[in-house]
C-alpha cells in the first residue's frame, strides 16, 4: 500500500514513508513501533550504508539516522544522501547526543536538515518530522550554499551549507535547547519536592533520635544498675582466708556477663571457691547468673546450697558434687530460654589442703606443684548444668601440697580467639601459669588475663574472661 | 519449599533434614531465627526424627549448644530422634569441652548418619 502513493500523499493522509538507520535492534525496534502506531510506513538500516541503499532503492519521504554506526556513520551516510540527486530533497534528521558543539559543524557540514537530541522522546521526534514535511525543501538548490567559515574550540571549519539548512539547523538546535531546558525546569521543581519531603523526613528522624536517646539513657541506667546487682556475685574486697592466698580478675565483654566467680569461707576449716559460665551473653545469661548465684551463698539460708545448719546447730559443708546435682535438678525447668551453665565448684578444707571439686561440664582445672612439676589439666567428663535431667555429678578430690596453686577460669581464657578466630589454647594457657609460678599469685593472674587480651588484639575478647587463683599455704 | 532464611529443609521418608545455611552462628541473632525456625518446623509433626546437617558451619558460638539441648529434650520426648553431621573438627571442640559430644548421636556426613535411622 505504502508504494503506491508519494510523499505528499502519504503527508495528507498521516502516514509517510520513512527510512531509518539505527545500529542498535533494542533502539531500532522501539523506533519502528512508535512508528508504525503512528502510520507510518518504515524501513530500517543496521548501518548507514544499509540505509543509504534503501533509500535508493525507493525514495523515502524523510530520513532519520543515529550517528554512531560501524561502516558507515550518520554523517557519511547524510552527505552522501545530500550529494544524490533524487534524494537531495528528502528532509533528513540525525538523532545525536549534541554533547559537543562540533557535532553542529558536523551536521552543518553533512547537509543535515535536523538534530534531535538523545535520549528523545518518541512524540517530540514525530513532532519534529510533521513539521519537517509540512514546509517541503526547494527541489533544486536555493543558489544560497555557500562556503561558510566557522571557528569553534580554536579549529577553523569550512563548511558549504545553504540559508535553509543552515536555519532549519538554528531553529532545531534552538527547539532542543528549549525542550531540555523545560525538562530542567521539570528536574528542579521535582528536586524541590525531593528537597521538602527530605526536610521533613530529617525533623522525624531527630524527634526519634531524641526518643531513642531518652530510651537509651533510661536503658544505660538499668544495665549499671543491672552490673551493680551482678557485681554483689563477685568476691568481696576485704575477703581473708587463712592458709591461702587469692587472687581473682573478671572482666565481662559486655555491660552485663553470663560468667561469675566467687571464693568465701564456709566454715572455720573450710573454704569455697567456683566459677561459672552461663552461655550467651547480656541481660538473659545475666539474670540466669544472678539466679544461680542466689544458691551459691555462703550463708546459711533456705537458699543456701552451700551450707546448712545441721541438727546440732553446726554448719554442715555441702558436697560439691551434690551442690552440681541440686543444680542442675533446679534448672531443668529452663524449657524455653534455652539457656545452660558450666560450673567448676570445690571446697578447700584449710587444716589439711585436701580440695573436693565437681565439674559440671566446666573446662578443667589446673594445678601448679610447687615442687616445680609440670602444670597439671585436671579435666571432667561431665555435662553441663541445665542440659540432661537427672544426672549425678561425680566429686573428684585433689590432695594439695603446701605452696600449689590452683586455677580456675572460664572458657573465655582457653578459646579466646584472635583476629583469625585462632584459639589462645591451654598449652598457651600452660606456659603463661608456669612462667609466673616464681612470682605472687596475683601476678600470675593479672598476666594471664594480660596474654588473652593481648591474643585478641585489636577486637579484645569476645567473651566474658574470669580467672582465679587460689595458694594453699598451711 | 525454601520459606526459611537460616536453615534448608527437606525429608527423606518421614526424616526432617535441616542444614545451617549460615557459616557463622556466633550473634544472638541469628541463634534466636533458628531457634524460630526449627521450632516451626518440627513443631508441626509428632515426634518426628531429625537430622541436623552443619558442614556449611565454620563457626559456632556454646551458645548454640543450648539450642541443641532444648531440641535434644523436645524431639526426644516426643519419641523422635535427633542426630547431627558433619560437624567440623574445630566445631566438635566445642562439644567435647562439655561433654555433649557424648550425648548428642553424631555422625560423619548424611548418608552414614540417614543409615542409622534405621
Amino acid at each position: 500500500m505504502a508504494d503506491q502513493r508519494d510523499g505528499t500523499q502519504a503527508a495528507r493522509t498521516g502516514g509517510v514513508d520513512v527510512v531509518i538507520a539505527e545500529d542498535s535492534r533494542i533502539q531500532a525496534r522501539m523506533l519502528i513501533r512508535r512508528l508504525e502506531e503512528a502510520g507510518h510506513t518504515v524501513r530500517w538500516g543496521e548501518t548507514g550504508a544499509l540505509a543509504l541503499a534503501l533509500a535508493k532503492e525507493r525514495r523515502p519521504d524523510i530520513i532519520v539516522s543515529d550517528i554512531e554506526m560501524p561502516e558507515m556513520t550518520g554523517y557519511e551516510f547524510c552527505k552522501a544522501a545530500k550529494s544524490d540527486p533524487a534524494l537531495k530533497t528528502v528532509p533528513f534528521i540525525l538523532l545525536s547526543t549534541l554533547s559537543d558543539p562540533i557535532d553542529i559543524i558536523r551536521g552543518l557540514d553533512s547537509g543535515a536538515d535536523n538534530y534531535v537530541t538523545k535520549p528523545y522522546e518518541p512524540d517530540y521526534l514525530l513532532g519534529r518530522m510533521s513539521s519537517l514535511l509540512a514546509s517541503p525543501l526547494e527541489s533544486a538548490d536555493d543558489g544560497s550554499a555557500a562556503m561558510l567559515e566557522v571557528t569553534l574550540q580554536g579549529q577553523k571549519f569550512r563548511v558549504k551549507a545553504g540559508r535553509q539548512q543552515v536555519l532549519n539547523l538554528l531553529v532545531s538546535t534552538f527547539e532542543n535547547a528549549v525542550s531540555k531546558n523545560q525538562e530542567l525546569v521539570v528536574a528542579n521543581q521535582e528536586l524541590s519536592v525531593a528537597r521538602d519531603g527530605l526536610q521533613k523526613s530529617n525533623e522525624e528522624l531527630s524527634t526519634l533520635n531524641a526518643e531513642i536517646s531518652r530510651i537509651n539513657t533510661h536503658m544505660i541506667r538499668d544495665l549499671k544498675a543491672a552490673a551493680k546487682v551482678q557485681r554483689s556475685l563477685l568476691p568481696a574486697d576485704d575477703v581473708e582466708i587463712p592458709s591461702t592466698t587469692i587472687a581473682w580478675r573478671y572482666v565481662p565483654c559486655q555491660s552485663l556477663a553470663g560468667d561469675f566467680l566467687n571464693v568465701f569461707p564456709l566454715d572455720d576449716e573450710h573454704a569455697g571457691l567456683f566459677v561459672v559460665d552461663v552461655s550467651g551473653h547480656g541481660v538473659p545469661s545475666s539474670l540466669m547468673a544472678v539466679t544461680v548465684g542466689r544458691f551459691l551463698t555462703p550463708k546459711v539460708s533456705d537458699q543456701s546450697l552451700l551450707v546448712r545448719q545441721g541438727a546440732d546447730g553446726r554448719i554442715a559443708v555441702s558436697r560439691p558434687a551434690d551442690v552440681a546435682t541440686q543444680l542442675n535438678r533446679l534448672f531443668q525447668a529452663d524449657e524455653f530460654s534455652g539457656l545452660y551453665f558450666t560450673l567448676l565448684y570445690g571446697v578447700l578444707h584449710l587444716p589439711t589442703g585436701r580440695f573436693d571439686y565437681c565439674s559440671g561440664g566446666h573446662p578443667a582445672l589446673v594445678r601448679v606443684p610447687a615442687g616445680g612439676g609440670d602444670v597439671e589439666f585436671h579435666a571432667t567428663e561431665s555435662f553441663p548444668i541445665a542440659f540432661v535431667p537427672d544426672v549425678e555429678y561425680e566429686q573428684k578430690t585433689l590432695q594439695l601440697a603446701p605452696g600449689d596453686r590452683l586455677f580456675l577460669y572460664s572458657d573465655g581464657v582457653p578459646e579466646a580467639m584472635d583476629k583469625d578466630r585462632n584459639p589462645y589454647g591451654d598449652d598457651a594457657m600452660a606456659a603463661c601459669i608456669a612462667a609466673s609460678r616464681a612470682a605472687p599469685i596475683d601476678a600470675g593472674v593479672k598476666g594471664l588475663l594480660e596474654a588473652v587480651e593481648t591474643w585478641c588484639q585489636p577486637n579484645g575478647p569476645l567473651d566474658d574472661v574470669s580467672i582465679l587463683g587460689v595458694e594453699w599455704r598451711p | 519449599m525454601d520459606q526459611f532464611r537460616r536453615i534448608q529443609t527437606g525429608k527423606k521418608g518421614d526424616i526432617h533434614l535441616v542444614q545451617f545455611k549460615d557459616k557463622k552462628i556466633l550473634d544472638d541473632n541469628v541463634l534466636d531465627e533458628i531457634r524460630t525456625e526449627v521450632t516451626q518446623l518440627i513443631g508441626k509433626a509428632s515426634g518426628p526424627d531429625v537430622l541436623l546437617d552443619f558442614s556449611n558451619v565454620e563457626f559456632m558460638s556454646s551458645a548454640m549448644l543450648g539450642l541443641l539441648g532444648q531440641l535434644h529434650r523436645k524431639i526426644s520426648s516426643g519419641h523422635g530422634r535427633l542426630k547431627m553431621c558433619g560437624i567440623r573438627p574445630e566445631i566438635l571442640t566445642v562439644f567435647k569441652i562439655t561433654n555433649l559430644d557424648k550425648l548428642f548421636s553424631i555422625h560423619k556426613d548424611a548418608p552414614t548418619a540417614l543409615a542409622t535411622f534405621t
